[in-house]
C-alpha cells in the first residue's frame, strides 16, 4: 500500500513558454519570438498591448489557431528505460475583435479570446513515473472586454477585464494492486473560474520607434468542486472514498517591457522583455471532502521562481503583399532543481520562430507562423523520487485569418 | 497555404519517432553462464512458500535477466507449475490476502492460504533431467549444508534432507548443491548465504537451530566453509557477487506486534493483579507489556517483556485476542526473542560480515549490500512515486510472511546486486525497473 497518501499533482505541460504558461496569442507575434508589445499590426493587440489596440486604424477581426504538436521523452536514471507521451494535438486559438466606434474615434473596444493555456499530456501505458501523472488535460478559456483610449498622437492607454473559465482532468496511477497486478487509479476532475485584468501603456515618440508597457494580473483558477474518483481494489474501497475536492492553480502576472522600431518600410524589428510572476505557484493544494487515514489532504511544493523570458523578432515586407518573420525567444525556467515534474518537464529554452503572411486584398490577412523547441531537463524530483531526464520537443505551426474595415 | 500546412503536419510526425538503444556493458562480467547459489531470496521463496510467481521474480532470476541484452534468458530456474498453488515443508500453498474472521467476529484483511494444501506433487518429481540448473537457491538451507553430498536423498528420512534441493539435485544419493553449480562451468555467480542459518534460529525464538561458529574449518565454521564455497566457484575462473546478510530483525516477522501491546481496561487490570501482585507484578490500565515465559529464576517461570524485546508473527493471534495469552498465560518461548537472543544474533550477522567482507576481497568479489537494502527500507524507500519500508503489508515490500521480499522487494535487492556489480566489475548493466514488479495484492 506504500504510503497511500496521494501526491498530488497539477498542471501542464506545455511546451511553450515557461512553466505551464502558452504564448500563442498571435501569429504575427508568434513569428517574431512572440514579441509584439510595442509592434501593433492586427487585433491580436487585445492581448499583447491593449493600449496599442487604438493605434490600429481600424476595426478588425481575427481568428487564429495552432495546433500544437509535443513529443515528451523520459529515459529513467538507473534503469535506461524509455518512455513516450501518446499525448494529443494541442489546439490552443484565439479570437480577436476590435471595434471602432466611429470614423477617427480616439476609442476602441475589443473582446479578446484566447487559450493562455491548455493542452493534454498523456504519457503511455504503464511508464514509470505513473505514479506521478499519467494523463493531464487542462483547457482553459480567457475572455477579455477591453477598452482602448488614444490620448494624443503618440500614448495610448488600454484596459481588459479578464475572466477565465477552465477545466482540469488530472489522472495518475497510486501504488496499490488488485489480484491481477492492475494499480489503483484516481482521476480528478474539476471545473473553476477565475479573474483578472490585463492593462497597457503605448507610447509611439516617431513613426520609427515605440515602446510598450503592459502587465496582465496573476488569475486564480479555483476549482471549487471538482471531482475525485478512485479506482482501488474493493478491500480497500472504503480508504479511498470518492468525493468532492477543492484546488487552485495561479497563472502567473507578467510584466512586459517592448519595444518596436519600423527600420524602413519594410523591416519592422520587435523586442519584448517578459517578467513573470511564478513565484505565486509555490503550493499545489488538494483539499478532499472524504479524509481518511489513506487519503489526507495533500499540499506538494512546487516553489517555481519569478523568472524572464526575452522574446525578438523581425518582419520584411517583400511587397506590400507578402511579410517574411522570423524571431527568437529565450526563456529562463521557473522550475527548480528538485521541482520537475512530469506536467511540466520545464527547462531553461529557445524558440525558433518563423512567420508569413499574406495580404488577399484590403480585407483579408492571412498569416502562418511556425514555432520549433525542445527543452531537456534531467533531475531527481524530492516529492516522488521520479529521477530521469525528460526531452520534449515542440512544433506549432499556427494560422490565422483577420478582416478589416476601414 | 494547404500544401505549406500538410507539410508542417509531416514535420511533426517525423519529430516523434526516435528512440535510441543502448547496447549493454557488463564490464568484466563474463556474463554467458550465471549460476546463483543462496537461500530462500535467491530461490524465489515469499509468502511462506515456494511458489511460480516468487520463483520467476526472484532477485536471481531479475539480475539474469539484465545481465542479458535480450530477452531469451539462459538462466534455468526449477519452476514450479505456473497453474497450481506452491509448497512448503508444512504442505500448505503461499499466502494471499484474503479476510479471514478471527475469535471475536471481526473479519478483516489477513494473510490466508491460496488453497486448503500445496502443490504436494511437486516434491516427489524430480525435476533435474528437464535441464540442469543455474538457480542453485534452495530455501532454508544451511550454508553448512551447500557442500553436503546427498542433501536431498529422500530417502533419508523426514528433517534429514531437504525436499526442496530434492526436487531440483543432480542425483538424491550424489548431488550436492555445490556439486551442481561447478557442473554447470559458471562464467559468473552470485552467493547469497547465511540468511538462512540466522532465520531458522531467529524464527524459532530462538528455540531450535544453532547458528554456525563464524570461524571454523570447512562444514563446521561459517569462515571455513565459505571459503570452500568460493575456491569451488571461483576456481571455474568465474567471477562473482556476494550479498551481506541484513539485520533480519527489522523485518515485518518481528516487529509488527509490539512488546508492550496488552492492552488492558480498569476491570482486567484488577485481575492481573490480583492473580500477579503476589509475584511482585503489577498492571496498569492501558498499555502493558505482555507476558512471556521466561527461562529463569522467577517464580512460575513467568515475567513481563521489556522495551526491546521482540514478538514474532508466528504467534497464534486468536489465543492472545480471546484466550489470555500474554496475559494471564504467558507467551511461549518460540514466539519472543528476548534481549540476550537479540543480541547474539546481531553479534552473529556482524561476525558472518565481517567474513562476507574478507572473502570478498580474497576472491576479488563484487559485494551486494543487502544489509544497506533492509536499512533503506527501514527508513523508508521512496521509488519513483512509490514509497517502501518494513511495515507489514503495507511498506509494500515483503512478502505475506512477512519475512521474505516480494516482487518488488526483490527487485531492489537484484538492483543493490547490480549496484555492486558495476561498481567492481566496471559494468554499466542498467537497474531493473522495480515499478514492473508486483507488490501485494490487494482483494
Amino acid at each position: 500500500m506504500s504510503r497511500l497518501i496521494l501526491v498530488a499533482l497539477l498542471l501542464p505541460f506545455a511546451g511553450l513558454g515557461q512553466g505551464y504558461q502558452v504564448n500563442l496569442q498571435g501569429q504575427i507575434q508568434q513569428g517574431m519570438g512572440g514579441a509584439g508589445t510595442a509592434l501593433m499590426q492586427d487585433a491580436s493587440a487585445l492581448f499583447f498591448n491593449p493600449a496599442g489596440a487604438s493605434f490600429i486604424d481600424r476595426s478588425e477581426v481575427t481568428l487564429g489557431m495552432t495546433p500544437t504538436f509535443a513529443k515528451g521523452n523520459f529515459v529513467e536514471n538507473s534503469t535506461n528505460v524509455s518512455d513516450g507521451t501518446t499525448s494529443p494535438v494541442g489546439t490552443p486559438f484565439s479570437a480577436y475583435g476590435l471595434f471602432q466606434i466611429k470614423d477617427s474615434s480616439r476609442l476602441k473596444l475589443g473582446i479578446a479570446v484566447y487559450t493562455p493555456f491548455g493542452s493534454t499530456v498523456e504519457w503511455e501505458e504503464g511508464w514509470v513515473g505513473r505514479f506521478a501523472l499519467t494523463r493531464l488535460a487542462l483547457k482553459a478559456i480567457f475572455f477579455q472586454p477591453t477598452v482602448s483610449f488614444r490620448l494624443t498622437d503618440k500614448i495610448g492607454i488600454g484596459a481588459g477585464f479578464v475572466y477565465s473559465y477552465g477545466k482540469v482532468n488530472l489522472q495518475k496511477d497510486l501504488p496499490l494492486q488488485d489480484q491481477d497486478g492492475e494499480y489503483a487509479h484516481v482521476e480528478l476532475a474539476g471545473s473553476g473560474h477565475g479573474f483578472g485584468y490585463n492593462v497597457g501603456l503605448y507610447f509611439e515618440p516617431t513613426k520609427r520607434l515605440s515602446f510598450g508597457i503592459t502587465y496582465r494580473s496573476q488569475v486564480d483558477m479555483n476549482i471549487t468542486s471538482g471531482t475525485a474518483t478512485f479506482t482501488v481494489p474493493a478491500s480497500v474501497d472504503e480508504k479511498f472514498p470518492s468525493g468532492s475536492f477543492t484546488s487552485s492553480l495561479p497563472l502567473p502576472q507578467v510584466l512586459t517591457f517592448g519595444l518596436g522600431v519600423q527600420a524602413n518600410e519594410k523591416l519592422a524589428l520587435a523586442l519584448d522583455a517578459n517578467y513573470v510572476g511564478w513565484n505565486a505557484y509555490d503550493t499545489l493544494a488538494f483539499d478532499y471532502e472524504n479524509n481518511t487515514e489513506s487519503l489526507e489532504d495533500t499540499k506538494s511544493a512546487r516553489n517555481y521562481e519569478n523568472t524572464i523570458a526575452v522574446r525578438m523578432g523581425g518582419q520584411y515586407k517583400f511587397t506590400p503583399k507578402i511579410s517574411a518573420r522570423l524571431g527568437l525567444a529565450f526563456a529562463i525556467t521557473p522550475v527548480q532543481d528538485g521541482y520537475v515534474t512530469p506536467e511540466t518537464p520545464d527547462a531553461n529554452r529557445i524558440n525558433y520562430t518563423a512567420g508569413f503572411g499574406y495580404k488577399l486584398n484590403d480585407k483579408f490577412q492571412f498569416d502562418l507562423s511556425l514555432l520549433f523547441t525542445q527543452v531537456k531537463r534531467t533531475d531527481t524530483n524530492l516529492e516522488t523520487g521520479l529521477s530521469g531526464t525528460f526531452k520534449t520537443r515542440v512544433l506549432a505551426p499556427g494560422f490565422s485569418l483577420s478582416y478589416g474595415l476601414y | 497555404m494547404k500544401t505549406t500546412f500538410t507539410y508542417l503536419l509531416l514535420i511533426g510526425i517525423v519529430l516523434v519517432s526516435c528512440k535510441k538503444e543502448t547496447p549493454l556493458d557488463v564490464g568484466d562480467v563474463d556474463a554467458r553462464r550465471y549460476v546463483a547459489i543462496g537461500t530462500n531470496a535467491t530461490a524465489g521463496f515469499a509468502d511462506d512458500a515456494l511458489h511460480y510467481d516468487a520463483q520467476v521474480n526472484s532477485y536471481a532470476n531479475i539480475l539474469a535477466k539484465q545481465l542479458s541484452s535480450d530477452e531469451s534468458v539462459d538462466f534455468n530456474q526449477p519452476l514450479l507449475d505456473e497453474s497450481l498453488p506452491g509448497i512448503n515443508l508444512d504442505n500448505n500453498s503461499e499466502f494471499i490476502l484474503g479476510y479471514k474472521t478471527d475469535c471475536k467476529d471481526t473479519t478483516s484483511l489477513s494473510p490466508v492460504r491460496k488453497a486448503s494444501q500445496g502443490n504436494l506433487s511437486a516434491f516427489n518429481q524430480n525435476t533435474y533431467a528437464s535441464a540442469p540448473f543455474d538457480n542453485l537457491g534452495v530455501p532454508g538451507v544451511s550454508i553448512l549444508d551447500i557442500n553436503t553430498v546427498g542433501y536431498g536423498n529422500s530417502s533419508a528420512g523426514a528433517g534429514n534432507y531437504n525436499p526442496y534441493y530434492s526436487r531440483m539435485t543432480s542425483s538424491e544419493v550424489n548431488g550436492s548443491i555445490l556439486g551442481d553449480a561447478i557442473a554447470r562451468n559458471p562464467t559468473f555467480y552470485s552467493v547469497m548465504l547465511g540468511d538462512a542459518d540466522i532465520m531458522t534460529y531467529a524464527t524459532s525464538g530462538g528455540t531450535s537451530g544453532s547458528m554456525p561458529s563464524a570461524s571454523g574449518a570447512a562444514n563446521v565454521g561459517f569462515d571455513g566453509t565459505l571459503d570452500e564455497i568460493l575456491a569451488a566457484m571461483s576456481g571455474t575462473g568465474a567471477n562473482g557477487v556476494i550479498a551481506t546478510i541484513p539485520d533480519v530483525l527489522l523485518y515485518p516477522y518481528f516487529n509488527t506486534i509490539p512488546y508492550d501491546g496488552l492492552t488492558l481496561d480498569a476491570d482486567k487490570a484488577e485481575t492481573m493483579n490480583n492473580v500477579f501482585n503476589p509475584i511482585g507484578m503489577t498492571f496498569e490500565e492501558g498499555d502493558n507489556p505482555f507476558t512471556i515465559e521466561c527461562d529463569c529464576n522467577l517464580p512460575y517461570k513467568v515475567r513481563k517483556m521489556v522495551e526491546g524485546e521482540l514478538i514474532l508473527l508466528s504467534i497464534p493471534l486468536d489465543s492472545v485476542k480471546c484466550n489470555g495469552m500474554g496475559s494471564i498465560n504467558p507467551i511461549p518461548d518460540r514466539y519472543v526473542l528476548t534481549l540476550s537472543e537479540i543480541d547474539e544474533i546481531q553479534t552473529k550477522i556482524d561476525e558472518y560480515n565481517a567474513v562476507i567482507l574478507q572473502l570478498a576481497q580474497t576472491y576479488n568479489l563484487a559485494i551486494a549490500q543487502a544489509d544497506d537494502l533492509i536499512n533503506e527500507l527501514k527508513s523508508g524507500i521512496l521509488y519513483n512515486g512509490i514509497t517502501m519500508s518494513t511495515n507489514f503489508i503495507t511498506g509494500g515490500a515483503f512478502s505475506l510472511d512477512g519475512r521474505n521480499l516480494n516482487p518488488i522487494g526483490q527487485a531492489l535487492l537484484a538492483n543493490k546486486f547490480i549496484e555492486a556489480i558495476n561498481e567492481h566489475f566496471n559494468a554499466q548493466i542498467p537497474y531493473a525497473d522495480v515499478t514492473k514488479y508486483h507488490g501485494i495484492l490487494f482483494p
